[in-house]
């Protein structure tokens, strides 16, 4: 227990700024939405003049700009980018913080074991998680209804979310699978980031060129689509059944190796 | 009863030596020293034995139990102040004492005020802004704060001044009285021939010497010097048992262990000025040791 009010007062200040940086992101592009839509029949027409590999790029899609589900699919993209890239950093520094920071002589000392230490840890970053996940469900749902002129919105964006807490744990686990293993604390970090990057520009990659789709099953951006949730697809068992298989090895990976080997002091 | 048994253990780093087959005990409430330059594999037994790293072959047992498997058991009864105290930057003093506290079910705020008290220490202030000698105290007071039965110290002293010293080792004294059995590396052997009962020499990842500091000292080490009245051959005195041979005109100075008698028929069969013989002191002993074989 004391691990995990460790880690909480350890992650606090961190997760404020990101849940006030997620709220300003909702809260400007919807600031932004009102002029689009103010400027009525003419945004329809730039965008149907966009070129379409423009638009896979900016995530922007087959989505209708001039509707605010439509525009929020496209928001969900940066949002999920944003979760992403906090569960990564959150999942590599949480493991590999004691080793890096070298504390791990004054922690693994104590009278805890490392997968109890390990399984506080997690904890307490699953709360992290879902604290901003809340944040962005909360903000999504207060700024976009001023817009929506009676469309439901509520629904969607509770979907949306769901996805992308389930992204935000495949993330955070990749994190810490990574920090489990590596037995340089520096590391982990990097190369979470380097498969965030790689799996995100993969995604836009397939958006680009249909001959790869394929590869969807490699970048899980792709198992939680905001044009899938928001449709009457929903959420798709595959992408569940992976989703789950990934975060069970990924735990796994996390346990063994940081359990099994020699810690960096 | 040994309250640390170590047996054969072994530790390579991939290819790199760490320790090769360390084998000691300690016994109950005795003060044991282990010394050694840096890098002989001083701190990597002791990270052994805390399950910080794995031996890659061999084993330890602490009060008569496997220091891996039983691990986080018997660690509520060890205390351990690392070669160098890192700590969560962002947290104070007291805040750092009371999470150490946390992990060991019992209440310890009265003996963290004790031992910061004894170690002049201000438990108001945060860690980032402590010096290096302050940040060790941290560490000593978070050490012992349990009242571990077994305190595991490496190269404890280091940062501290000489009046700390003196009150850390008198603290040290005090919990072995009252029961505690210590094991401390360190390379500085005045303070490993004041505190310790028994003492290992490590080089190179392998104890080469254990014994008693007392039988260390005077086991027939004699640190001898002749002045000649005449010119000697250099190496008139290189017989079996000198080492640290050194002739500077008409003083010849060595070391001599063996049978006192068969330097005493050398000595007399030369023409001598003067002649002094003396115990020599540990650190000579230890300098001996580690002139690496040439």
């Amino acid at each position: 227990m004391n691990v995990f009010i460790r880690e909480m007062k350890a992650n606090r200040k961190a997760l404020i700024l990101w849940s006030i940086g997620v709220f300003l992101m909702i809260a400007s592009s919807m600031g932004k939405y009102a002029g689009l839509s103010a400027s009525g029949q003419s945004v329809t027409d730039l965008m149907a003049q966009m070129p379409q590999s423009l638009k896979a790029i900016m995530g922007m899609g087959t989505f209708d700009l001039s509707t605010v589900s439509g525009y929020y699919g496209v928001l969900f993209i940066y949002l999920a980018m944003i979760a992403a890239i906090h569960a990564t950093l959150l999942g590599a520094s949480i493991i590999s913080k004691e080793e890096r920071d070298k504390t791990s002589e004054f922690l693994f000392v104590k009278p805890i074991s490392r997968s109890k230490i390990i399984t506080l840890k997690l904890i307490a970053a699953l709360v992290n998680l879902l604290i901003l996940n809340l944040v962005t469900l909360v903000s999504s749902i207060l700024l976009v209804q001023n817009y929506s002129q009676g469309e439901g919105i509520i629904g969607d964006i509770t979907r949306l979310m769901l996805g992308m807490f389930i992204l935000q744990l495949i993330f955070l686990f990749i994190g810490t699978a990574l920090a489990g293993v590596s037995k340089q604390p520096k590391t982990a970090q990097s190369y979470a980031t380097g498969i965030l990057l790689f799996t995100l520009m993969l995604s836009f990659a397939i958006d680009l060129n249909e001959r790869i789709t394929v590869l969807k099953y490699l970048t899980p951006f792709k198992y939680f689509e905001a044009k899938n949730l928001m449709d009457t697809r929903g959420f798709e068992p595959v992408y569940l059944i992976l989703s789950g298989l990934i975060i069970a090895v990924l735990i796994k990976v996390t346990y063994i190796f940081y359990e099994k080997r020699d810690l960096n002091v | 009863m040994s309250v640390i048994e170590i047996n054969h253990l072994t530790k390579y780093y991939g290819k790199e030596r760490g320790i090769i087959d360390i084998n000691f005990d300690v016994e109950e409430k005795e003060i044991f020293g282990f010394i050694g330059p840096n890098g002989a594999g001083k701190s990597t037994t002791l990270r052994t034995l805390l399950g910080l790293i794995y031996p890659t072959s061999g084993s330890a047992k602490l009060f008569g139990k496997d220091c891996i498997k039983y691990g986080p058991e018997l660690k509520r009864e060890i205390g351990y102040l690392p070669s160098e105290v890192f700590y969560y930057d962002k947290m104070k003093v007291i805040d750092l004492l009371n999470y150490s506290a946390s992990f060991y079910k019992k209440d310890c705020s009265k003996r963290i005020k004790d031992l910061a008290g004894i170690m002049d220490l201000n438990l108001n202030k945060k860690i980032d802004d402590l010096s290096f000698g302050n940040k060790k105290k941290v560490g000593i007071v978070q050490g012992l704060l349990h009242e571990p039965k077994l305190i595991i110290l490496d190269e404890p002293t280091s940062g501290l001044d000489p009046l700390m010293q003196q009150r850390f080792f008198e603290l040290l004294q005090e919990e072995n009285r009252k029961g505690a059995t210590i094991l401390f590396s360190s390379h500085i052997l005045g303070e490993v021939q004041r505190m310790c009962d028994r003492v290992a020499i490590i080089k190179e990842g392998k104890i080469i010497q254990l014994d008693k500091i007392s039988a260390l000292q005077e086991s027939n080490y004699k640190k001898i010097k002749v002045q000649t009245s005449g010119s000697l051959d250099q190496n008139y005195f290189n017989i079996r048992g000198v080492s640290n041979l050194e002739v500077k005109q008409h003083i010849v100075s060595f070391l001599f262990r063996g049978n006192i008698n068969s330097i005493m028929k050398k000595i007399s069969e030369t023409d001598i000025a003067n002649l002094w013989v003396e115990e020599p002191d540990l650190e000579e002993i230890f300098l001996h040791f580690y002139e690496k074989e040439s």
